[in-house]
């Protein structure tokens, strides 16, 4: 049993996947531990009430790095996008807005609500795709260091400098503003109809503790765009039989390149000797030996929990310490036998079948986040809401359904009380916020999950509930992702890497931190070997 | 002499960055002129009669930040500029009825802190070195024109690597420390350093003064960064000017006058006549018609060209632009006279007339300062505004009749536009806020109130000309700072006009006080219309 590896990757989720997949095809022998009997971290569809399958957490796909899907070869691997078309967004008034792949649809439909707004729209997404264009290489790069002398990192923010230079100057303008307003800023600039910028702003917000009117939220409006340019999918999308077909999928491709993968293998401790990382001691305490630790969960755990304080520096102890989590959101999933019926357009329509958005105006979206800083969880939240057994029919009893609503805000930190007393009163608030929309959805709830930010820590082992691990916020981004100096995969502790979505660029399931580490590991290797 | 003849340069507005741009333009050999609507020089930085024998600042306050060199270079104390500066920067009482006091002298203010928290006032003096360094390497940024990052040119790469140079002096962690610290929220970077609520509030109230952002805004501990350029103390706004802000003004239009450029006041501009794309002159309301080779505008950004430019002459892009920046004003000013001294709990046998001699912060928890915020994002008044106090009649007894004190406040949030009623019928409910508040700590002072006077954004806007009476002009955040501010590509002082330049403080530095818009500004028209002699 006490084979020698020579990567141990710490987590099962789709970055240790696609962490492993990649180091492995480039000949490293690999192992891949998860705690949880099934791969996929936070990417995983489980079967939570007889017949109805959830994508318990992560339930959309949009930002899946093309490169990986290719590289990979997820498609022969089993996966399969399916479309999600469009955005419902039920309003206060009974109306409401609806938008769709199809643009003449939706600039029709917008026009509706104003007609200099969907004029606006057209030239908004142009300039949104310039800049997704802007954007996208910095995704797959390895921030550079500003406070060292070395020049391959000057060399790459010269880089992003020049390209920058190249922009026309009303998108360095747009780009410059998209890293420093709100959403709501930002979008006040090209619109003027309330309900179109609130549900175009929750994208903005998504897993982060701001609101929508907090600076640093126009970022994330850019990754609507980004899946456009890649051209291979559609921006937003369901894999068939859930998210957790993703992870299969990756671990299948991982598996052939010769990856082992273990799962009921927490990991108690990782075994550091005079500044080096040598393996793992998981919970049983078997020991596994290993040349090279890469661990794909958040820094807190790696660090504090499998390492400890006393083999680390000490500044790095009191970054890690300061790095915020600060879980916002909550899932709620539903088994329903039958489909909700909306006030503002009845029927089973097509709209259905996209997200619904519960956004309906800008003050309504910056309430729920008040409720929050106060730590207190939305009394109004916002919710997307997707019903994805329309689209994929396999993944419920026939003529039922499941609904999965992704709700925020719920800090994970309470004032008063403690989530464990407050699961059902949190539920209760999701289904009222709903039924304000579509009453008929309290008679078809034939069962309910609620998953506090506490639970997802618990479940997924996400510190505090982050879905990202770990906020998404300028100060935590780039170079700056986990820790000062500590941006490049590499940690304090020689042997032991980072590849999660503590790293740069983030979380969303997008497999870059998983891939942009195996290249630096990699890297490392082959100059350690010369 | 009339206005009457050809000027090679007019300035628009005599607020404290047109007066510093027309005394530094007059020094290097121009002839400026500047014309001023109000009858009194200085905007925002004047001191008025508000009620009979009392006499206060009426919208800025604070002299500290006023750069030195700019001091000395027009030599302010030779034209009777005489600043005050208390041992006590800032007193907070606490909500459990607590003095806490920070000093000009940092170790006063730890030995004090540890009354608080032992583990806060033994991080002070760190706090203080640390916000210093950073301070001290911001400090040159303020006089800098920022470089073009759009179309860098040679001087910009030059002035780019001696910025990069100085970052890199830094030790390594107050670098990362600054990276990481800009775009924070300051209730963040408060709580990074100390624990006891009362001080994070003085602390955080420092990234959002004047600002339409509350403590949780990210991006906040900017402001307080960039505060800390000016006057990089710990202990929050500086000291006041005897006679109140207006003798700075005077002192800065002595200067100016003495240096050759002159000053009508009066004399409002109504429009930059643009010929062939360049600036050529003022008409004034009257119609006079004053022909110039340069405008320098001091005013704000959007009232520069969407009110004194012809739209015909500007690029309708650059024009949709300028209406997007920013400027909605939170921020109002109330002055009270008072009958005597007002009895704070908290000082109760202390020396109370020394404690309240420099700011008063009235906020006890961060989260208060953010709920009042809060309000005004959903365009209502706040029911409990975060208030910046003074009693400058403490340190300058001839502000007000003997035995006699002017509090001035600065209360926010009260938003530009209310969702609900007029100002004109709510003025009274934001005066009975701020007065409920202060009783909370003072519960005499309601029965020492013998005049007020209250000044709304509206009133800002309609008394000073600041857009939406924002007291920065723009707003300071992210995306309106450096070489954003107040465009991308036009943060250099001049305009899309050939001639027409910008000085006031919708340019870089920002508002505050520090006179290094018109300095900056000054230094660029010199080096455009040398180069054309």
């Amino acid at each position: 049993m006490n084979k020698r590896y020579d990567v141990v990757v710490i987590g099962g989720g789709h970055n240790g996947l696609v962490h492993a997949a990649y180091l492995a095809r480039a000949g490293k022998k690999v192992l891949v531990l998860e705690r949880r009997h099934i791969v996929g971290g936070a990417a995983i569809t489980e079967e939570v009430f007889p017949g109805f399958h959830f994508s318990v957490a992560s339930y959309v796909v949009s930002l899946l790095r093309p490169e990986i899907i290719r590289e990979l070869d997820l498609p022969r691997h089993g996966l399969e996008i399916l479309p999600l078309d469009g955005t419902f967004t039920p309003m206060e008034n009974g109306d409401y807005l609806w938008r769709v792949n199809d643009h003449a649809k939706t600039r029709r439909e917008i026009a509706r609500h104003s007609k200099v707004d969907a004029e606006a729209y057209e030239e908004y997404g142009k300039a949104m795709i310039e800049m997704g264009r802007f954007v996208k290489p910095i995704l797959s790069l390895t921030p550079p260091d500003p406070t060292s002398l070395d020049p391959r990192g000057l060399w790459e923010l010269l880089k992003i400098g020049r390209r920058f230079q190249k922009l026309r100057p009303e998108d360095q303008q747009n780009q410059v503003q998209l890293m420093t307003m709100s959403a709501v800023d930002f979008l006040d600039r090209w619109f003027e109809t309330d309900v179109l910028k609130a549900t175009m702003a929750a994208s903005g917000i998504i897993g982060t503790f701001l609101g929508v009117r907090s600076p640093g939220t126009a970022y994330v409006l850019l990754h609507h765009y980004m899946g456009e340019i890649d051209g291979a999918f559609r921006s937003w999308g369901f894999a068939r039989g859930g998210t957790g077909a993703i992870s299969e999928a990756i671990a299948a491709a991982a598996r052939e390149a010769g990856v082992e993968i273990r799962t009921e293998a927490p990991i108690a401790q990782i075994r550091v000797r005079s500044g080096r990382a040598t393996g793992v001691v998981l919970e049983d305490g078997e020991e596994i030996d290993a040349a090279v630790v890469s661990s794909s969960v958040d820094p807190r755990l790696t660090f504090l929990k499998m390492i400890g304080r006393k083999e680390l520096p000490d500044d790095f102890v009191e970054d890690l310490e300061r790095y915020k989590f600060r879980g916002s959101s909550g899932k709620v999933n539903l088994a329903l036998d039958g489909l909700p019926e909306f006030r503002s357009l009845p029927g089973a329509g097509q709209h259905l079948r996209g997200a619904i958005s519960i956004s309906p105006s800008i003050e309504y979206m910056e309430r729920a986040y008040d409720d929050a800083k106060y730590g207190h969880f939305s009394r109004r939240p916002y919710m997307d809401v997707v019903i994805p057994s329309l689209t994929d029919p396999s993944i419920a009893p026939p003529g039922k359904h499941v609904m999965s609503c992704f709700v925020q805000y719920a800090p994970y930190h309470l004032k008063e009380g403690h989530w464990d007393d407050q699961r059902e009163a949190f539920g209760d608030a999701v289904i009222d916020a709903l039924a304000l929309h579509a009453p008929n959805i309290r008679n078809h709830i034939l069962h309910r999950q609620v998953l506090t930010p506490l639970d997802i820590e618990r479940v997924f082992g996400l510190t505090e509930g982050n879905i990202f691990q770990g906020e998404l916020t300028l100060e935590q981004l780039f170079f700056l992702r986990p820790a000062p100096g500590w941006a490049q995969y590499r940690t304090p502790i020689r042997g032991l890497y980072m590849c999660g979505a503590a790293t740069h660029p983030g979380g969303g399931i997008m497999g870059a931190p998983g891939r942009n580490a195996a290249s630096i590991l990699l890297q490392d290797s082959k100059r350690r070997r010369a | 002499m009339s206005g009457a003849g050809r000027r090679d340069i007019v300035i628009v507005g005599a607020g404290v960055n047109g007066l510093v741009a027309a005394g530094l333009l007059a020094k290097a050999g121009f002839r400026p002129l500047v014309v001023e609507r109000r009858a009194a020089v200085g905007g925002t930085a004047v001191t008025e009669e508000f009620h009979p024998g009392f006499r206060a600042s009426m919208v800025a306050t604070t002299a500290g930040p006023i750069l030195p060199t700019i001091a000395r270079e027009l030599e302010l104390r030779r034209h009777s500029f005489d600043p005050i500066r208390p041992a006590v920067r800032t007193f907070a009482p606490s909500a459990d009825g607590r003095a806490l006091l920070l000093f000009e002298d940092p170790s006063r203010t730890a030995a004090e802190l540890a009354a608080f928290s032992k583990k806060d006032a033994d991080r002070f003096l760190q706090f203080h070195a640390s916000l210093s360094a950073i301070g001290g390497l911001l400090a040159p940024l303020l006089s800098t024109t920022p470089p073009r990052i759009d179309r860098p040119g040679g001087g910009d790469v030059l002035r780019f690597g001696r910025l990069g140079r100085s970052f890199r002096a830094l030790p390594k962690r107050d670098a990362w420390r600054l990276l990481r610290w800009g775009p924070m929220a300051v209730a963040d970077f408060a709580a990074e350093w100390f624990e006891s609520e009362p001080l994070r509030a003085v602390i955080s109230a420092r990234g959002v003064a004047g600002c339409f952002a509350g403590p949780w805004s990210a991006g906040t501990t900017a402001n307080l960064l960039l505060a800390a350029a000016a006057d990089p103390h710990s202990g929050g706004a500086g000291g006041f000017v005897r006679g109140g802000m207006g003798k700075l003004s005077d002192a800065l239009a002595a200067a100016a006058r003495a240096a050759g450029a002159e000053i009508r006041t009066g004399a409002e501009v109504v429009s930059v006549r643009v010929v062939k794309g360049a600036a050529a002159g003022v008409v004034l309301s009257g119609g006079e018609e004053i022909p110039a080779g340069a405008v320098v505008s001091s005013a704000d950004p959007k009232t520069t060209f969407l009110r004194l430019v012809d739209p015909a002459e500007q690029d309708p892009d650059f024009l949709s632009n300028v209406s997007n920046l920013r400027s909605t004003g939170t921020a109002a000013m109330l002055h009270f006279a008072l009958s005597g001294l007002p009895d704070f709990r908290a000082l109760a046998g202390k020396d109370a007339a020394g404690a309240l001699a420099g700011r008063i912060h009235i906020g006890t928890e961060v989260d208060e300062i953010e709920r009042a915020y809060d309000a005004a994002k959903y365009g209502e008044l706040s029911p409990r505004p975060y208030c910046e106090a003074s009693i400058p009649s403490l340190s300058d007894p001839g502000l007000a009749p003997a035995g006699r004190h002017v509090l001035s406040v600065r209360a926010q949030y009260a938003p530009f536009a209310l969702k609900s009623g007029g100002w004109n019928e709510r003025r009274r409910e934001l005066e009975d806020a701020v007065v409920r508040l202060v009783s909370e700590h003072a519960p005499n002072w309601k029965s020492l109130i013998v005049g007020s006077r209250v000044l709304t954004p509206p009133d800002l806007e309609a008394t000073y000309g600041m857009t939406g009476g924002h007291i920065h002009h723009l707003e300071h955040s992210l995306d309106q700072v450096f070489t954003m501010r107040p465009l991308l590509g036009w943060a250099r002082y001049r305009t899309p006009i050939a001639g027409l330049y910008l000085c006031g403080s919708g340019t870089h530095p920002g508002g505050g006080m520090t006179g290094a818009n018109g300095a900056n500004a000054a230094r660029e028209i010199v080096r455009d219309r040398k180069r054309r002699t």
